[in-house]
């Protein structure tokens, strides 16, 4: 295990990465930084620069305009950079393919790591997507969340526990 | 006198049809050399606010629409013009009246193919700047990929 890959995995710096969305996965992922769902507990933080970021979320089918945009962004995140398609547009174009201003999916711009469908997905599975990358990057992070406690409500404690002398 | 009175009195004979869904919802059909006029009228003389533009393919012609609001009773009046050439779609371009209609006039340029005479900026807003020319996406002859 080198020291990028605990790195990347120990407190991720997401980059938002709109690529002609409706907005609605928008919305989703606002709901999953802020206390309601809280994703700082995990060590997720939303980021302004590319250049800072671990990972890209991106949403929306991207037009020829946002295509070259996102392949710019990519290069200039540093590496290792791991990307997650947030929602069906940016896992697979679902009824804008035939679009006329569609050229191609995420996938075939950027090395998508994570697929999270859904119309929008929900806060509880893009935290899901997000631990389970984590899990599959690095399985000996001790202290990694298991996938299923994006699904809860109450704060994770970690099991630690202060012990008065 | 409200708007609507003052409106048909400086159109007059010019208005091919006057159409009043609801007392809030008017459109008033002209032809579409006479539509820089009107929008003149309306803009300056009237004090409407310029809502949008938009334009349909429909089989007799391409439809402008030049939406109008009037704040102080909720009005909306579209100006209605039929451009019946759709080899060759034009009309005079409202963008130096206001900038307002600058941006709106570009999208329909490239989505429908109507040119606008006049404007001081007409190329591409949505698309990219290679886009093919001669093809416009929204138009109803334009073959799917």
């Amino acid at each position: 295990m080198d020291l990028k890959t605990i790195a990347l995995t120990k407190s991720i710096s997401v980059f938002h990465a709109a690529c002609s969305p409706c907005n609605n996965c928008d919305i989703e992922i606002l709901d999953m930084l802020t206390p309601r769902h809280d994703v700082e507990r995990l060590g997720i933080t939303l980021i302004g620069s590319v250049r800072h970021a671990d990972a890209l979320l991106v949403t929306g089918v991207p037009n020829y305009k946002t295509k070259e945009r996102l392949k710019k962004l990519y290069t200039q995140a540093p590496k290792p950079c791991v990307v997650a398609a947030i929602g069906g547009c940016a896992c697979g174009r679902i009824l804008f393919r035939e679009s006329y201003n569609s050229p191609c999916p995420v996938d075939e711009i950027v090395p998508v790591d994570v697929y999270i469908p859904g119309c929008p997905p929900k806060p509880e599975a893009m935290i899901t997507g997000i631990i389970k990358l984590i899990e599959k990057i690095n399985p000996v992070r001790d202290k990694t969340p298991k996938a299923t406690d994006g699904c809860l409500r109450q704060p994770i404690s970690n099991g630690v526990k202060a012990k008065s002398k | 006198m409200n708007i609507v009175e003052r409106l048909k009195e400086q159109l007059l004979d010019k208005i091919l049809k006057f159409d009043e869904k609801s007392a809030r919802r008017i459109y008033i059909d002209l032809k579409p050399e006479d539509i820089y006029d009107a929008v003149k009228f309306i803009f300056k003389d009237l004090g409407c606010r310029f809502a949008t533009a938009s334009g349909v393919d429909t089989p007799a012609g391409i439809e402008m629409l030049y939406h109008f609001s009037y704040d102080e009773t909720g009005q909306i009046i579209s100006f209605r013009a039929l451009i019946t050439d759709k080899i060759k779609p034009e009309i005079k371009s409202i963008a130096p009246l206001f900038k307002g209609a600058e941006w709106i006039e570009r999208e329909t340029w490239e989505l429908l193919g109507v040119n606008f005479i006049g404007h001081p900026n007409l190329k591409h807003l949505l698309l990219i700047d290679e886009w093919p020319e001669g093809s416009f996406p929204l138009r109803h002859d334009r073959k799917l990929s």
